[in-house]
């Protein structure tokens, strides 16, 4: 862990909703990597359809970004940034 | 009916009629169903990375879904580079698999590997077949998954004994198709800020052809009369004869593009996504501009630029709004219209070379005549490197589904299997794959492919013996200090591909082009032209990477001309 990284990066804390699905957390985690956070905590739930993740994460970059990235996944149904959140820009 | 059968079934359904893929274990179950069905065509390529890259073509070339099919293990693994390819350019394609019998999962097994978990960042989605029930919904749902919305590569890795057990469950009802008039939103925020522009420029990318809006977006061009700059993938989206179409932007654009973004106060961009290749150094891009974005992927507003407005949705509903709004509303912007033009006639590629006769080919003096020659329906499937950039620079492209090029993973290798693709998708088009030396020996194996299915596909070859976009990068940026790109051992590639049955023609001086070029496009059947170019030649203009556009470097023997042409 860098402790410095640690400081400068925002924290923000998200829900995310997933159908149950081969590699569903997987396919979370890797987009949450690949576009720049880091996973600081993370809570899961599921049950017979939905998995429930509640995720604690660090990041330079814009967390709206990121919510954009996982909503697009098939198996997510919903994301939600809990705190933390950049406002988005207007979108007609 | 079994899974496998259950899965022509599905092809059957939704009209798939032509596939690429190659056998071996855990796929023979489908492969033994496919012998007794005779309404798919099978091609057989020499590789899995060519039959996912045919399939890439075949889908670029016709709008169609493309399909790959291999077996477990290396046949899975050997497709990456062809999906990623397809992922990064948004490419609608059905990857099936075959995966060890359910019970072998996580046992190391022969010819297993997590096709899933390794895949999981170059698919738009992925499914790995767990329950035979769930077969028929999964089908249904990854083929309506890769074409819809931003399309992308769907990947179903299925189990044998999946493929063998019996199917008892129906497939769901196919969803209504997807309506092209879709809802159109709210325009007028946006249609205030272009007419208010002095300099508005149309900034134009792949995302015309995915979304099939061409006919919508020439529309808007012609009653908007915005000068217009393309990506690499937009290419072809203003047609041959747009007057206001600069042509591409970026590290290798016209430096009339590149100066009009830089001068530009307002981009309009549509199906673009701002990629570093095409924008340089964010800091520098458009510096004066604001920003309407549109495209149907929310994740690409505000991704590297902020927009100042963005319509997202449907493209065609969006431009057909914005093509009512310029022809009620006429925009006031001949003074911008000219300069852009004045800029594109002194620094656009120029449309005529006046090389002597004699004298050694040049890569963009034979994409020139190439241009010149072939007809107007002609597809030209790139590979990666200076001769892709020539094509992108001097080829006059009538649609965009004529240039396949491999933008986004940059794949060298991708141009003859996108031919062999395109080909299959359009049986009467002229069909030639522009490579380099480099390129070509990537999926060389090929040849056999086109050999096989007498595919009447041309192939030209600009053989500079070197990695000649490597060379060029080492020359400028790394103090000319050569590095592993030296190709002089290259195979006699006219004998090489004689050697596949396939005629071949070698030509070296550039009195020879256009006599080259028409033998092998009168040719009925395959056909190389071998093209000896200059070791020395470089893509002229260029911008280093983490540049900004406006620092382009220019042709040396040029540079003080073009300063007093387009100051």
């Amino acid at each position: 862990m860098n402790p410095t990284h640690e400081i400068a990066s925002p924290s923000y804390t998200l829900n995310c909703r997933m159908n149950q699905e081969a590699a569903a957390l997987e396919r979370l985690c890797q987009v949450v990597r690949v576009r720049g956070f880091r996973i600081a905590r993370m809570a899961m739930e599921s049950s017979e359809e939905c998995l429930e993740i509640a995720l604690t994460l660090e990041g330079s970059r814009p967390v709206s970004m990121l919510q954009s990235q996982l909503e697009k996944l098939h198996t997510v149904i919903g994301v939600e940034v809990v705190s933390g959140a950049a406002s988005r820009s207007r979108t007609a | 009916m079994n899974g496998s059968q259950h899965i022509l079934e599905a092809f059957h359904r939704h009209n798939i009629s032509t596939v690429f893929g190659y056998p071996g274990g855990c796929i023979m179950p489908l492969y033994d169903a496919l012998v007794d069905d005779v309404d798919v065509e099978h091609v057989l390529c020499r590789h899995e990375q060519a039959c996912a890259l045919a399939a890439d073509g075949y889908a670029r070339a016709s709008g169609r879904l493309g399909v790959c099919i291999a077996t477990s293990g290396p046949g899975a693994t050997n497709l990456i580079t062809g999906v990623a390819n397809a992922y990064l350019d948004s490419i609608p394609l059905l990857v099936i698999t075959g995966q060890v019998p359910s019970a072998l999962i996580g046992t190391d097994a022969f010819q297993e590997t997590d096709i899933l978990g390794m895949t999981l960042g170059i698919v738009k989605h992925s499914y790995l077949v767990e329950d035979a029930g769930d077969l028929p919904r999964v089908l249904e749902e990854a083929i309506g998954l890769a074409q819809s919305g931003r399309p992308g590569p769907v990947w179903i890795d299925i189990p044998k004994d999946i493929l063998l057990s019996p199917i008892t469950t129906a497939a769901p009802e196919r969803p209504q198709a997807e309506n092209r008039q879709q809802q159109c939103p709210d325009i007028r925020e946006a249609w205030a800020m272009l007419k208010a522009a002095k300099r508005p420029l149309l900034y134009s990318g792949g995302g015309v052809s995915l979304a099939q809006a061409e006919a919508n977006f020439r529309a808007f061009a012609e009653a908007s009369g915005l000068p217009g700059v393309v990506t690499l993938k937009g290419i072809g989206n203003a047609g041959r004869h747009n007057p206001n179409d600069m042509g591409m932007l970026g590290m290798h654009g016209s430096r009339a593009a590149n100066k009009a973004v830089d001068e530009c106060d307002l981009l309009f961009v549509v199906g673009a996504r701002l990629d570093d290749r095409a924008t340089g150094k964010l800091d520098g891009f458009a510096p004066n501009a604001r920003l309407i974005h549109i495209d149907t992927d929310a994740a690409e507003i505000n991704k590297l630029r902020a927009a100042d407005i963005a319509v997202r949705g449907d493209l065609n509903a969006i431009l057909s709004a914005f093509t009512t709004a310029a022809e009620q509303t006429p925009l006031s912007i001949g003074d911008w219209q000219k300069q852009c033009q004045t800029w594109h006639t002194t620094g656009g590629f120029r449309a005529a070379g006046n090389e002597a006769p004699l004298t050694p080919i040049t890569g963009p003096a034979f994409i020139r005549q190439l241009s010149g020659i072939t007809p107007d329906n002609t597809i030209i499937a790139c590979d990666v490197g200076q001769h892709q950039m020539w094509v992108a620079q001097y080829y006059q492209f009538a649609h965009p589904r004529h240039h396949l090029s491999s933008g986004g993973l940059g794949t060298m290798g991708f141009g003859m299997p996108a031919a062999i693709g395109a080909q299959f998708a359009n049986r009467n088009s002229t069909v030639i794959n522009v490579t380099g030396d480099g390129s070509f020996m990537m999926n060389a194996q090929e040849l056999a492919t086109i050999r096989r299915y007498n595919l009447p596909l041309k192939l030209i070859i600009l053989d500079n013996q070197c990695l000649g976009m490597v060379r060029q990068q080492q020359e400028l940026f790394y103090n000319n200090r050569e590095s592993q790109i030296n190709l002089d051992d290259n195979p006699d590639f006219v004998a090489m591909a004689r050697a596949f049955d396939i005629p071949a023609l070698h030509i070296e001086r550039t009195d020879q082009i256009r006599r080259g070029i028409e033998t092998i496009l009168a040719y009925n059947g395959p056909m190389l032209l071998h093209v000896a170019i200059s070791r020395e030649e470089n893509v002229w203009p260029i911008v280093k990477a983490g540049s900004s556009n406006r620092e382009m470097i220019d042709e040396p023997r040029k540079t003080s001309n073009r300063k007093e042409q387009v100051a």
